[in-house]
């Protein structure tokens, strides 16, 4: 039996799903069979992004193709003719795919939408993110499976019913709170919802990454502020900087400094995984379109881990701690909780700079590599790097890779460092690339030593 | 004499230059992205020539654009 229809089956059948749940203690009981269906989805801004994604064991990635996204600004965006690449890459990964098409739309935007939806019919991927309405319609006559976008704001049940027309999958609106999501799940299988395949209609919620200042995708400052919409995948993210606010009637200026008013903390859900789940998400979405390689890397282990961890019976406070350390070496604004557990005031992020506690310095390029010996071959283009250093590499196919410097040569001679010009040879488990690059990691804290001194 | 220069490939059709400067700017509907009139293109850097009448539109079209792919400038004829 098909493994896929055999978990579906469990998952849509009504007897299996009843998550139980009190508001007061949140105490979730997690039924056996409702584990092994969580799906990790993970970020793919770039081929970089997607090969850590699909090598860090991603269930699925979601990426934009063209313009037509809400990253059409900041990230490395792929083309159409990109798309028979990573339906393959995805096939071999055993991973979903999901193109984002989900910005506000014009007139003039139509054909391209069109466009975009027939090659990803054309070329299998799975589905399309949408949050327009001619979008939908679209993609359900080409036979394309939809799913619901976060700029579309579900918070009630009837608006799921009303998009089960549809979508198989929604995400449920970042502001919601965990009782609320709990409720609606448990309608969606009272009330039997299908969507257009007729299974039950997939709830997908924000596990981890940046949360907007306004509702998700409801925000006009960056296009007030810069004409930069972003609606459009154009935010500059003008809420993260810091403002002198004035007094009209006596003209006296207050400085909000250092302590933003507007500039939401992350949402990290890795702590309270296990009532996530319980609630009956199928779906754990990672923001981070516009992050690099290690943060993808990095957090889809995680997330991938916390929920093996579950299924195991072995989740507890000292894991969550060693995620909570690994998360927090890469790109993050701080983390709170999000809206889950019923917070009526957002947190506020006292920087608009990432608190990662490690960064990524450059060094040079990756020139070949020995599979027999296992060693990779870089040439250093900046900076220093000493036996003990942490390494990182990353690029469009190797996609993020983590190691310790155990042992350098330079000219085939073992050095304890090595600087620019050198070109060095590591001892590496892992195939590198003549497109890699190689960075070592640093505390982030010492740029502020430098900058005291 | 002005020299309009369009970068169009990071273009995100948000028609900002339309709204701003519609005798000089259209929408495509062929690929949703804007088209600067009368430009001459090499190698997706459409180049036009405009009057100086033009220059204030497309100027606020160029100070607009959210990509900033739009440049405007003046062009000094040597005598």
């Amino acid at each position: 039996m098909n493994p896929n229809v055999e978990e579906d089956s469990i998952r849509n059948n009504p007897k299996n799903t009843v998550a139980f749940w009190t508001k007061e203690k949140y105490d979730f009981r997690i039924l056996e069979h409702m584990k092994p269906a969580i799906e990790i989805m993970s970020p793919a801004g770039s081929r970089e992004s997607l090969s850590a994604a699909l090598n860090a064991g991603a269930d699925s990635v979601y990426f934009g193709v063209e313009q037509l996204n809400m990253r059409a600004k900041s990230s490395n965006n792929f083309t159409t003719d990109d798309l028979p690449a990573i339906a393959a890459l995805c096939g071999r990964h055993n991973a979903k795919s999901y193109i984002t098409l989900n910005t506000i739309l014009y007139d003039h935007d139509l054909q391209l939408m069109r466009n975009i939806v027939d090659a990803a019919k054309e070329n299998g991927i799975t589905a399309v993110i949408a949050s327009d309405h001619a979008v939908m319609m679209y993609a359900r006559k080409r036979g394309m499976e939809i799913h619901i976008s976060t700029q579309t704001n579900i918070t009630n049940i009837e608006t799921v019913e009303f998009f089960s027309a549809f979508a198989d999958v929604m995400v449920l609106s970042r502001e919601l709170s965990l009782s609320q999501v709990a409720d609606i799940v448990s309608d969606i299988r009272r009330r039997n919802i299908c969507g257009p395949s007729g299974r039950l209609v997939q709830v997908e919620v924000f596990a981890h990454g940046a949360l907007c200042m306004a509702v998700s995708g409801k925000c006009y400052m960056s296009l007030h502020t810069h004409y930069s919409s972003a609606n459009r995948g154009a935010c500059i993210q003008n809420c993260r900087r810091d403002y002198i606010v004035t007094d009209k009637a006596t003209g006296y200026e207050l400085e909000i400094d250092n302590e933003y008013i507007m500039s939401a903390k992350d949402l990290c859900t890795i702590g309270f995984l296990d009532k996530i789940i319980g609630a009956g998400v199928s779906v754990l979405k990672i923001e981070g379109r516009g992050r690099s390689a290690d943060y993808v890397h990095t957090t889809t282990t995680c997330y991938k881990e916390a929920v093996k961890a579950i299924h195991d019976g072995t989740y507890g406070p000292q894991k969550v701690e060693q995620w909570m350390q690994a998360l927090s070496t890469v790109f993050n604004r701080g983390f709170w909780d999000g809206y889950y557990l019923g917070r009526t005031m957002g947190e506020w992020s006292e920087s608009d700079e990432s608190l990662a506690t490690k960064r990524k310095v450059y060094l040079g390029k990756g020139v070949n590599y020995f599979s027999k010996q296992q060693i990779a071959h870089f040439l250093m283009e900046s900076n220093q790097l000493q036996v003990g250093d942490e390494i990182v590499i990353t690029g469009p196919t190797t996609g993020y890779v983590h190691a310790v410097v155990s042992e350098l040569r330079v000219n085939g001679l073992p050095v304890s460092q090595a600087g620019k010009g050198d070109e060095v040879t590591i001892p590496l488990g892992t195939l590198i690339r003549p497109s890699d690059a190689l960075y070592k990691l640093v505390d982030n804290t010492r740029r502020e030593l430098v900058q005291a001194e | 004499m002005i020299r309009i220069i369009h970068f169009r490939e990071k273009c995100i059709g948000c028609n900002a230059c339309v709204e701003l400067a519609p005798g000089r700017w259209r929408m495509s509907k062929k690929d949703g992205k804007s088209v600067l009139l009368e430009g001459e293109d090499v190698n997706g850097i459409v180049t036009a020539i405009a009057d100086d009448n033009e220059y204030k539109a497309n100027l606020s079209a160029s100070r607009t654009c959210p990509t900033n792919v739009i440049k405007v400038e003046k062009i000094v004829r040597k005598s």
